[in-house]
């Protein structure tokens, strides 16, 4: 399930400064957004694409297949924004009767439709080259350098920490409970996850304690201090993130 | 009449297709909306987020120990919404546990928490996205687990039976959380015709055919979940007063 955080520890750009990655993926997230063009959005999900595979060694068939994640919702979205619903006829490109409302598309809709979709599929590569290519304790010690509030860096950083526990423990329980036929039937599979949830929920409140309890054991005053392995930080890297963005905003005001 | 027939066999193929991952619709798709809504929401949301910070770190102030279970918390409710809740058709769809959190820890604390979640699922599933972060965190982390826990405590003050105050505020923090998505995007994407209204009906429809019996099921899964909890609160966590044993 969590695949994404395997390949991001396998990544070839793993040992870059995520400082570097992050501000890649924020400043052309954000040109790509503004710039609102068909063009820009192609460019940019290219470029991230393109640097997510052949940069990182992230596998196409896995990546293609996490582009299709967002695939409904945006599906769903752009339908939505498209298709016009009307008691009267308009000025649509095509429409269809039904019952007694006209479902249309007009020029303009199909136009912020196409924009939208390519302008969040430009986007998501964004995100999928930031999160395919640095693991999430890079991404929590950048966040730590950039002045965020202790506590919140540390509450991020534990609870990493638990997801992993509890998905191990919900993978043995449910394999345990469908062995024994616990999603065989639709109220014995509520049955099943209800009691999945509670006893996770109860076996997570002994088990904070018992942690709790071992820390203190071992001198914990509200801090876990760790050391960081120390990031190659490369000036190129940083040119490069100046020179991609300022070619689309260049792009941009051309076309 | 053919093309109303056609239209029907198209829309019930694509419901049934587009069935059994519909549940994360819930989540705005990253660059799904345009940059002054991505930074409207996220400052409607700070607030919340901050006031629930403070209160979160007061409450570890008090307590240390807190913390770590707070952090629990925090991934029950990251695992809640990757688990997958049986239906009648046989696919599957997944319980946004917003209203169990707020019955158990109280919405402020929830809003931190719900946002904390939403960036690891943006970025370990990639459900949801980080400029879209602020738009999601004030539906799933703010709206939801606040009517959830006003429906909850509402009906607790009315001597309603505890099984009804909990599926209805599952329920109901469920409805909302997708009724404000939908605001968000009529908001950001108003109908040529009929403007936000129009929008606004648009979404709301589309997503109901999801929402719906997905807010009813979440409902039910709750009960039960409370249900079981609550028959170890007494024993096991002293610290939960919301809960009423044997339920």
């Amino acid at each position: 399930m969590i695949n994404i955080d395997t390949f991001a520890y396998n990544s070839k750009l793993k040992d870059r400064d995520p400082m570097e990655k992050l501000l890649f993926t924020f400043v052309t997230l954000s040109v790509c957004l503004w710039a609102n063009s068909i063009i820009i959005s192609l460019t940019v999900l290219l470029i991230m694409t393109w640097s997510t595979i052949y940069g990182g060694g992230i596998p196409r068939t896995v990546y293609f297949k996490l582009l299709l994640i967002p695939m409904v919702f945006l599906i769903f979205g752009v339908l939505a924004v498209a298709i016009e619903i009307t008691p009267q006829p308009y000025e649509f490109l095509g429409s269809i009767s039904f019952f007694n409302f006209y479902l249309g598309v007009s020029k303009a809709g199909l136009i912020t439709a196409t924009q939208l979709f390519f302008r969040a599929l430009g986007a998501v590569s964004c995100l999928y080259y930031l999160s395919l290519n640095t693991p999430m304790i890079d991404v929590m010690s950048a966040l730590r350098k950039l002045r965020c509030p202790k506590l919140l860096v540390e509450m991020m950083s534990l609870i990493y920490r638990f997801i992993f526990i509890f998905i191990t423990t919900a993978e043995t329980m449910i394999i345990a409970q469908s062995s024994r036929l616990g999603y065989s039937r639709f109220m014995s599979g509520y049955r099943s996850l209800s009691l999945l949830i509670s006893s996770i929920f109860i076996r997570s409140y002994q088990q904070a304690d018992k942690i709790y309890t071992s820390l203190e054991s071992r001198g914990y005053d509200g801090e876990l201090n760790v050391l960081e392995k120390s990031k190659g930080y490369i000036s190129t890297g940083y040119l490069k993130v100046l020179g991609i963005n300022v070619f689309l905003v260049i792009l941009t005001f051309i076309i | 009449m053919k093309q109303d027939k056609a239209f029907l066999i198209l829309s019930l193929t694509l419901i049934l297709i587009l069935q059994p991952k519909s549940a994360y619709g819930m989540h705005i798709m990253e660059g799904f909306l345009p940059p002054i809504w991505s930074i409207t929401w996220g400052l409607m949301a700070l607030p919340f987020v901050i006031h629930g910070f403070f209160s979160l770190k007061k409450t570890i102030d008090e307590a240390p120990k807190l913390k770590l279970l707070i952090a629990m918390a925090g991934a029950f409710a990251f695992l809640l919404s990757a688990l997958k809740i049986p239906s009648i058709t046989g696919s599957s769809s997944h319980p946004t546990g917003t209203g169990l959190g707020a019955i158990l820890f109280g919405p402020t604390i929830m809003s931190v928490l719900g946002m904390i979640v939403l960036i690891f699922q943006a970025l370990l599933l990639g459900h949801g996205g980080l400029t879209t972060l602020g738009a999601n965190t004030f539906s799933m982390a703010v709206v939801g687990p606040f009517v959830a826990y006003a429906v909850y405590v509402i009906i607790r003050k009315a001597d309603g039976p505890q099984w009804l105050g909990v599926f209805l505020a599952a329920a109901l923090g469920n409805l909302s959380t997708y009724t404000m998505t939908s605001i968000q995007l009529a908001l950001a994407f108003p109908a040529e015709l009929g403007g936000f209204i129009a929008s606004l009906t648009k979404f709301m429809s589309i997503f109901a055919l999801t929402q719906i019996p997905l807010s009813i099921s979440e409902g039910i899964l709750t009960v039960l979940v409370i249900k079981s909890i609550a028959s170890y609160a007494n024993v096991v966590i002293p610290s939960i007063q919301n809960i009423d044993e044997g339920a």
